[in-house]
């Protein structure tokens, strides 16, 4: 793939100027990044409108917003991904009766094993994240990355996975302090 | 044992997770707004988690949605792409104008005049609010047929004989106005009928002078706006014969539960 650092960078400035009210760096910013992020939104939406729901929620706010985003802290990337997580996860929880036993979510339950980023802008961390992922115990691996990639809570995962609560909260946190040890490192 | 301090990171690591309910995750939410040590712990479990979506794989959104987007924000940047150059402009596509309609015109006139085609209760009345196409493939066999029904702004496309795609692949439905861009109508299925919405732009656009064409893109829609894929089937409009409107739409719909001819 083509120079990570510079089509970070390029990503850092359509947000920066997308703050200062630049319509076109908007629009640019959509077009490079509204297909990662509505992959996020659909791996954990319950349905296409919902996803469609989140994306265009996420892009209003992003147009609102932009401006405090600080490159300075976080790249534009990371920025973006926790915006559509964060309404992706809020509209979960407010529709958590319907998905409860939802039958359809059972199948969004099979371990996929990481594609090679499809974009090159977060091959790097991915790649470092991806190493230390594997140095988990399988059952705590799957439990975060099913986690992080369906919004579920504890209760929903650990009815999924059909193991006691308990189990999934220890699997989980234990996972998560080995891979802030790994990555921190 | 966790100290306290570990358990309030363990709490802001599972915020970003996305494993907390909703009255924890309010929680935190407030904490990240007041105590700036939440908010730096929460940004760094973003920066050390956020990289996991390096493996999910990237969809195009439907062309729909970045209109809704400006239309929301009232924005008035018109292109987000520049304009694809690409076989629609070399393709003649108004050569197919005309030719699907006799044919349509005619399977109508022959499914309408069978006995006990008609579904029974299909209303009668409006005479004239309905258009139909039939969207055939380039070897003659028709892909689909697409009745559109303006009262209720709708558009029934079901398919004929079907059409195999790669992997990853699927039929997007275009209307193209007479000496205008392909506009997107949706995707479409290739096994079973399509109920498709037809916005008040669309409805005024559908007519003789306009056509209909099928593309391959990509599962959520083309990333452009404009068809980017080899197109596989097109048609042209026409007003269904009217008396037989709403027959029309109900046989059309109606050939699913048995195998086309």
């Amino acid at each position: 793939m083509t120079a990570t650092a510079s089509e970070r960078d390029e990503l850092n400035g359509l947000l920066v100027r997308t703050g200062r009210g630049d319509q076109a760096s908007f629009a640019e910013l959509y077009r490079r990044a509204a297909p990662k992020l509505y992959g996020v939104c659909l791996r954990m939406a319950r349905d296409r409108g919902d996803a469609d729901e989140v994306l265009q929620e996420t892009f209003i706010t992003v147009w609102h917003r932009a401006a405090t985003f600080d490159p300075g802290k976080a790249s534009a990337m990371t920025w973006l991904t926790t915006l559509a997580r964060n309404k992706g996860i809020d509209r979960l929880r407010q529709h958590r009766e319907e998905t409860l036993g939802d039958p359809d979510h059972l199948n969004t339950l099979v371990d996929e094993d990481p594609t090679p980023a499809a974009g090159a802008e977060a091959s790097q961390e991915y790649g470092r994240l991806a190493r230390c992922l594997e140095a988990l115990e399988p059952q705590q691996k799957r439990s975060v990355r099913e986690a992080f990639f369906s919004g579920a809570t504890y209760k929903e995962l650990a009815a999924r996975l059909d193991v006691p609560l308990g189990t999934m909260k220890s699997w989980i946190r234990r996972g998560l302090l080995q891979l802030r040890a790994c990555l921190d490192s | 044992m966790t100290t306290p301090d570990e358990r309030n990171e363990l709490r802001y690591a599972e915020y970003v997770l996305g494993v907390l309910d909703a009255d924890a995750r309010a929680e935190v939410a407030r904490e990240i707004q007041t105590l700036p040590e939440a908010a730096t712990a929460v940004a760094l479990w973003e920066q050390r988690l956020a990289p996991l979506t390096g493996s999910i794989r990237e969809v195009p959104p439907p062309p729909y949605l970045w209109a809704r987007i400006r239309e929301a924000l009232q924005l008035d940047i018109q292109a987000r792409s520049r304009p694809t150059p690409s076989i629609w402009d070399s393709l003649r596509l108004w050569r197919w104008v005309g030719v699907g309609a006799i044919a349509v015109a005619a399977a109508l006139a022959l499914v309408v005049s069978v006995p006990g085609l008609i579904h029974p209760a299909a209303p009668v009345g409006e005479a004239a609010g309905y258009m139909a196409s039939t969207i055939q493939q380039d070897n003659g066999a028709t892909g689909w047929t697409a009745t559109m029904d303006l009262k209720n702004a709708r558009m029934i496309v079901v398919p004929g004989t079907p059409v195999a795609l790669e992997a990853g692949r699927a039929p997007e439905l275009w209307l193209i106005p007479q000496g205008g861009k392909p506009i997107s109508v949706g995707m479409i299925e290739r096994d079973k009928p399509t109920t498709l919405a037809l916005d008040r732009a669309m409805l005024a656009r559908l007519g003789p002078t306009a056509a209909l064409a099928v593309s391959v893109e990509p599962l959520g829609g083309s990333p452009t706006g404009q068809p980017t894929g080899a197109v596989i089937a097109r048609g042209a409009i026409t007003g269904a014969p009217e008396s037989t409107g709403p027959h029309t739409a109900s046989v059309i719909a109606g050939r699913t539960d048995r195998p086309t001819a």
